[in-house]
């Protein structure tokens, strides 16, 4: 979004709070109506996307200064973008990117990020991982029994969160890629993708780590990229083109596996009798779709009103990842998948992006526990998801809240149906650990 | 300033022939049927049209004379809203104000003065393919406007979108003497200028953030004095069919009646019990006593009405829908009896009623009504019941697209027997009160009644209705006594 | 802090911690509205899209916490402005001593009265929640054309409210019952069967007696200038068709399988004054549940999702008098009923239904139809919109009232300060089965654009001007001081009356009536008592 375009859609807020609601059509209950953690939490309307464009507004016209009340708000949103898709069924504005944008500003003008983020970007810079973790321990997630290959074209970018806090769900995609025969490598040298200091504005960092990614991943012979973690596909899928390109193909684990049930390489043959629900994460869903690039110009139609020729592509999430799995849960035999009523592009967050986690943690179990109610509402036994830091804040969630729901993520799942027994694999996740 | 000084003035306004303090005069406007006290006004004047009202009403706010406008002069008047509670009041007799102003098929609409009865309007609307939403059987001398203005129930829930159906807009005295104009009426510009607009006064509500005629309506006369009105019509049907459903259970045909309702698939659509029904059909005490026996209890009538070229159509539609829903229901259709001609209960659905339908078991009636919501009903039934030892009529009206429901007892007693008035006058007012301790929501309180439904209400919401007399009315000099403005 | 510390703290225990704030970055954003650009031009004030900002923002949670907050300003001579969803600028205060109520947290819907028909709201369900809870009984609820993500309280006690699906639900001032409100002296004023000491109930919101929702609001409601409503029991209509709602796909393209019983008519009836007669015999049937007149740019609106979709809709754009109605049924039965009516007035009129024909529009229109989204497409073209005219009776005045605003419009859009519509653009629905209508002009400016806002500003007020002296009735938006002291001669000193009102109910001018009306001042300049 460059400057202009920014002046501009800052000044077009309607405020007319569509940004809190999943879109109107989409509304099936008055419990599960809204869209936005932010106003769920903190009420005032200008924690809403419609209410932090007023901000950006205010603070361009300098009727609001730099301040820790305003850096708390804004960075009071976990960017799950689901305002954008509900403003944008018919609206033209861009709350995401605005927000993006706005916290851009405040760092440069020193009103950002939250010094919890400060922390996590530092150690990023540090040890190559916001949890301050050795560097040189991020492949102990790694069994022995896995088989890799350094000269497969297929790279499994594990991701921090899965490499560090989530290795049940990294050794079960290596489990499955062994299982369907599919010879994949690891970086040697992998990195943080840059998503969580890109979500705080901090755009240097942000591109030293992207850079670094990339450079590792160029020096490879390597055609596609596998993550198993949503937020670092979506950095790699969506924000990475924006700022360099590269060559190879990115792919989300439920894509891959998808595939890989539906040409029968992947045999689901053990009954897995669960009731389940999914939960779309925001990076794998909504904001997953990537920029099309649009080359047209702005004409002057009349006075007043202007028309892109050709037609601007809209981004409203449609093109995120919703059928795959979707489609690897009714492979499986027995499964039940009871869907929530908040699903694929205006899905609610699991509260914990953006940063939130670690500067408003509480603020992040809140809106887990929300999604969680809605999750118990469906009947399901099981909460599946498919990006280990949903995972994480949903499992926190569910200790904190007592629910009976279990997690699983969708890969433990696959596990399940190729007869693999889960506990051992968690048990080994736990030995590795 | 003396009696004679007022009369006088009063003349000067009206002439001498339109006002009266003949004993005899005075004696038909001091007392009615209900238990209010007598009283004698001190004249009655009959003005000819707003600008003499609006003069009346300065002069009254001037001398201290207190006004009871009243339309329907001819009675028997029933709820003491117009018997004289104060000394000096003069009663403001409309009934002569008789024009039809405006009649507007394509608009659907009328615009009449207090004057025009029910008897005068409904032949004249029938001719011109018009139907007025009318309460059940109304009797014929009754003012049309005065019914608007006291929301006396009417007979067609579904037409009646607003509980204010069918009173549009509004020429009204305020009791300050100034003169207003509700709804669209109000402006800008005359009604002729508004004619030219376009505008035909069908929009009741305004002027722009508040609707006076809101306020007017209900007060007895004590807001304002309304000159004219345009009331609401609809289209006469060109095929009725009526259904007449029976039961001993009320239960059973309250449910069938909510889908009914609901699903606004009916015209007029009422419960009577056998007595009711039967006052309503017959003539004599023994006519009706005889068809009361051959009645069940509980009689659901319903109408189903179709209009213009596709009338059969859309019959044909309705009655295989409620077929559907009978069926849905359990209810057995062979319940619809043939006991009463179609047509005898078309005309009291339909026409005026020469005298009252009320008076004809025993001459004498005390009606008892109140509003309640859908589920309570047989509940106010039986206390109604437990308190009563007359003949009882009942009518359960719907109201205001099914959202609530005029619940009407008629006790039936003979005036001329002095043991039976007296014990009926004892016992009267404390039936009504336990219904309302029940909950009964007597919104329409007359007489006696108003103390106590007030009483039982917020004090909020007597400090806030003063507060409006005292902008409308700021000397009480509109029918001081009734409702709660007297302190 | 720009409250006092005490006042703050007062506040605070009044409606609990966290739920008071007088930051700058709180309340500035409670400064901004839709539109305020223009309103603030029109009072002579730099067309910013800001009011004064609010001294704070409470959250209150229940009737009693407002009465607590009421009787504060009260005591502390602070104004009050309330909102629900909070769309427009009446949401925002008229004065640098006012604080905002915020209804946010009183977010239940209280009751669904199926056997009544009714159902209890508070101030921030908005209609798309409501909706889908009543759905489930085979309800429907009226909604605002301002869209289903507004609150039915607000446009109930508050707003004015016309609807696309008017025919058949009504006009929202003419949906209440049983009403809760907090008078501007802090007290609670229960209206109708809800006022009952014994067993109070909401199914009716009149007496005993006079009712005072002719105080409460008139065609257009009090925009908080007379107090905080709480709660609201609002009628409900049975849902026209079946409430299986099956959408598929993805934002903003999304499919919907159309209810078997439902279908769309568009018909140019070439001129207004046949226009004015086949609306009127569709109406007098009682078959429709919506029945709207838009011209042709706003039928292009309705069924596009975005401008260039628009665009692609000219051939639909270039009828006359273009009637959109829309007939929906429970049952087969009613459904070829309806049709067979349709198709009557259809042949009686020699009129032809281009749906299915020279149009098909996406199924997603019957969606946003059934859910009360249409009104949203006015925003499309430019996104600065607001409706001028806006006035209420039979469906001649209407057209009237939108021929004669033509030239006026025409002339700002010759100055570039309007966009072009032709100066045609209107939408005019019918109520309760045609017994009267509204029109109002829906007008697209572009609201960064200083010039369009200051001539959209001066447009609205001509249009205000024309209805004045063409006797038109008095447009949706005359409120305030400024337009009431200009109509209120014309129209039997209604000003006088309303002022009383006020200062009746508002001894101490608490309730903040930059969007209704403010006390008169005796010679000394203190207010009337």
């Amino acid at each position: 979004m460059d400057e202009e375009e920014y002046e501009r859609m800052i000044q077009r807020c309607l405020r007319c709070s569509i940004c809190k609601w999943v879109p109107q059509i989409q509304v099936k209950s008055q419990k599960y109506a809204t869209i936005c953690p932010a106003m769920d939490e903190y009420n005032f309307h200008t924690y809403s996307g419609g209410g932090k464009i007023i901000l950006a507004l205010s603070y361009h016209l300098g009727r609001i200064g730099p301040s820790d009340e305003l850096r708390d708000i804004v960075y009071k949103c976990t960017e799950c973008g689901g305002c954008a898709v509900s403003c944008k069924f018919l609206n033209t504005l861009e709350p995401l990117e605005i927000m993006c944008e706005f916290r851009e500003r405040l760092v440069k003008d020193g009103c950002g990020p939250m010094p919890a983020q400060q922390k996590y970007i530092e150690a990023v810079k540090k040890v190559n991982n916001p949890y301050n973790e050795p560097h040189e321990s991020r492949k102990e997630w790694l069994p022995k029994d896995i088989q890799t290959d350094p000269n497969s074209k297929v790279l499994f970018y594990v991701g921090c969160t899965a490499s560090y806090r989530r290795k049940e769900m990294a050794i079960a995609t290596a489990r499955i890629l062994n299982a369907a025969g599919i010879k994949f490598r690891l970086l040697e040298d992998e990195t943080c993708c840059g998503s969580p200091i890109l979500r705080t504005g901090v755009k240097d960092a942000f591109l030293e780590s992207m850079n670094k990614n990339l450079d590792a991943i160029e020096a490879l012979d390597v055609d596609t990229v596998v993550f198993t973690c949503a937020g670092c596909y979506d950095t790699f899928k969506v924000d990475y083109p924006l700022h360099r390109k590269y060559n190879f193909e990115v792919k989300h684990t439920v894509e891959l596996f998808d595939e890989l049930i539906q040409d029968g390489k992947l045999k689901l043959t053990t009954e897995v009798p669960l009731t389940v629900t999914y939960h779309d994460p925001c990076h794998l869903g909504r904001n997953a779709e990537r920029y099309e690039e649009w080359d047209g110009d702005v004409v002057e139609l009349m006075p007043l009103v202007n028309i892109n020729i050709p037609k601007k592509p809209k981004r409203c999430g449609a093109e995120g990842v919703y059928d795959p799995p979707r489609n690897i849960l009714k492979s499986i035999s027995g499964l039940k998948l009871n869907e929530m009523e908040r699903i694929m592009e205006y899905s609610y967050c699991c509260g914990a992006g953006a940063g939130v986690k670690s500067a408003f943690p509480e603020f992040a179990l809140k809106t887990a526990q929300i999604r969680l109610d809605e999750a118990e509402d469906t009947g399901a036994e099981i909460l599946v998801s498919a990006c280990p830091f949903c995972s994480t804040n949903l499992q926190d969630a569910i200790k904190e809240k007592g629910s009976k729901l279990q997690f699983y993520d969708i890969n433990e799942l696959i596990l399940m149906a190729l007869g693999m027994d889960i506990k051992k694999v968690k048990e080994k996740a736990a030995e590795v650990a | 300033m003396s009696n004679n000084s007022i009369i006088s003035n009063l003349i000067n306004i009206c002439g001498e022939k339109n006002v009266s303090n003949d004993a005899s005069v005075l004696e038909a406007y001091s007392s009615d049927m209900s238990y209010v006290e007598a009283k004698a006004p001190l004249c009655v004047a009959w003005p000819s049209n707003a600008k003499k009202i609006e003069e009346i009403v300065k002069l009254a706010n001037k001398l201290y004379f207190s006004i009871i406008p009243i339309s329907s002069s001819a009675g028997p008047r029933l709820h003491g809203d117009t018997i004289p509670q104060k000394d000096n009041c003069v009663v403001l007799d409309l009934s002569r104000m008789k024009k039809l102003l405006k009649l507007d098929k394509k608009n659907r609409v009328m615009m009449i003065e207090p004057g025009v009865t029910f008897g005068d309007i409904i032949p004249t609307l029938e001719k011109k393919g018009l139907k007025l939403n009318i309460p059940l059987h109304p009797r014929a001398s009754k003012s049309v406007l005065a019914s608007t203005l006291e929301r006396e129930p009417v007979t067609i829930p579904r037409h009646m979108w607003d509980s204010s159906d069918p009173l549009l807009c509004t020429e009204v005295i305020f009791g300050t003497g100034d003169l207003f104009r509700t709804g669209t009426a109000g402006g800008p510009g005359t009604i002729k200028q508004q004619e030219k607009a376009g505008i035909a006064q069908l929009n009741p509500m305004g002027p722009t953030q508040f609707s006076p005629y809101r306020v007017i309506q209900g007060a007895q006369g004590s807001m304002g004095v309304v000159t004219w009105a345009t009331i609401k019509l609809e289209m006469k049907p060109t095929i009725q069919k009526v259904y007449h459903l029976q039961s001993d259970d009320l239960q059973e045909l309250l449910d069938f009646h909510h889908d009914l309702i609901k699903y606004r698939l009916c015209d007029e659509l009422l419960i009577l019990n056998n007595l009711n029904l039967a006052c309503l059909l017959k003539q004599t005490p023994q006519e009706i006593n005889n068809l009361a026996k051959e009645l069940k209890k509980w009689n659901l009538i319903y109408v189903l009405a179709g209009r213009g070229k596709l009338a059969n159509d859309k019959l044909e539609y309705l009655m295989g829908d409620i077929a559907d829903i009978m069926e849905e229901q359990g209810l057995d259709p062979s319940k619809e009896k043939e006991i009463i001609n179609d047509t005898n209960i078309l005309r009291v659905l339909r026409q005026p009623d020469t005298d009252s339908w009320r008076m004809r078991l025993k001459g004498g009636h005390q009606d008892i009504f109140f509003l309640s919501n859908f589920e309570r009903i047989p509940e106010f039934v039986s206390i109604m019941e437990s308190q009563n030892s007359y003949d009882l009529g009942v009518y359960i009206q719907a109201l205001n697209l099914g959202t609530s429901h005029h619940c009407e007892f008629n006790i039936y007693y003979n005036p001329n027997n002095a043991e039976e008035s007296k014990h009926l006058k004892e016992n009267f007012l404390k039936t009504c009160t336990k219904l309302m301790d029940a909950g009964a929501f007597f919104n329409r309180p007359y007489g006696p009644w108003a103390k106590e439904a007030y009483e039982r209400h917020s004090a909020s919401t007597q400090s806030a209705l003063k507060k409006v007399k005292k902008i409308f009315d700021p000397n009480n000099v509109l029918n001081p006594g009734v409702l709660c403005f007297d302190d | 802090m720009v409250l006092e510390e005490d006042t703050f703290k007062e506040f605070e225990k009044a409606v609990g911690v966290g739920n008071v704030n007088d930051g700058e970055v709180i309340t500035d954003a409670y400064a901004y509205n839709w539109c305020m650009e223009m309103f603030n031009y029109m009072d002579g004030k730099e067309p910013l899209p800001y009011s004064s900002r609010p001294k704070a923002v409470i959250l209150p949670s229940s009737t009693e916490e407002v009465q607590k907050v009421v009787k504060l300003c009260n005591k502390y001579g602070i104004q009050v402005k309330a909102q629900s969803t909070g769309l427009g600028p009446w949401n925002c205060v008229s004065s640098n001593n006012s604080i905002v109520v915020d209804l946010r947290r009183m977010n239940k819907i209280v009751k669904i009265d199926e056997k009544n028909l009714y159902c209890v709201v508070e101030p921030y369900v908005s209609g798309a929640q409501l909706q889908a809870e009543i759905m489930k009984y085979g309800l429907n609820c009226h909604m605002p054309g301002a869209g289903p993500q507004v609150s039915p309280l607000a446009s109930a006690t508050s707003m004015n409210g016309p609807g696309f699906t008017s025919p058949s639900t009504g006009h929202s001032s003419r949906n209440v019952l049983g009403v809760e409100w907090v008078l501007p002296d802090g007290e609670i004023m229960r209206l109708g069967s809800w006022g009952m000491k014994n067993n109070p109930d909401w199914f009716n919101g009149d007496g005993p007696g006079p009712s005072l929702r002719g105080i409460m609001r008139g065609w257009a409601g009090a925009k908080s200038g007379l107090g905080i409503f709480t709660r609201v029991a609002v009628k409900l209509f049975p849902y026209p068709c079946s409430t299986d709602f099956e959408l598929s796909g993805h934002s903003p393209n999304y499919d919907f399988k159309i209810p078997d019983f439902m279908r769309l008519y568009v018909m140019d009836c070439k001129n207004f004054k046949r226009l004015d007669e086949i609306i009127i015999q569709v109406e007098k049937e009682e078959i429709s549940f919506m029945c709207s007149y838009l011209s042709g740019l706003a039928v292009m609106a309705i069924f596009a999702n975005s401008f260039e979709q628009m665009m692609e809709l000219m051939a639909v754009g270039g009828m006359k008098a273009p009637l959109v109605v829309i007939i929906a049924a429970r049952t087969k039965r009613e459904f070829e009923y309806k049709q067979k009516v349709m198709d009557y007035i259809l042949e009686k009129n020699k009129l032809a239904n281009i749906i299915g024909k020279q149009y098909t529009p996406y199924p997603v229109f019957y969606a946003e139809a059934l859910r009360s989204n249409l009104g949203l497409h006015g925003f499309i073209a430019t996104g600065g919109f607001q409706s001028t005219l806006g006035q209420c009776d039979t469906a001649k005045m209407c057209l009237n009232s939108a021929t004669l605003n033509v030239p006026a419009k025409q002339l700002f859009i010759k100055k570039g300060a309007v966009a072009n519509d032709f100066g045609e653009g209107v939408w005019m629905t019918s109520y309760e089965s045609g017994h009267y209508f509204h029109a109002e002009s829906p007008t697209m400016f572009d609201q960064t654009n200083k010039h369009s806002v200051k001539g959209t500003a001066q447009y609205f007020e001509r249009s205000n001007e024309i209805g004045l002296v063409k006797h038109l009735g008095a447009p949706f938006f005359v409120e305030g001081d400024r337009w009431h002291d200009m109509f209120g001669p014309h129209m039997h000193n209604y000003h006088l009356w309303l002022r009383k009102i006020k200062e009746a109910f508002d001894p101490n001018n608490i309730a903040d009536g930059g969007f209704y009306i403010t006390p008169g001042k005796d010679k000394k300049g203190a207010l009337k008592k």
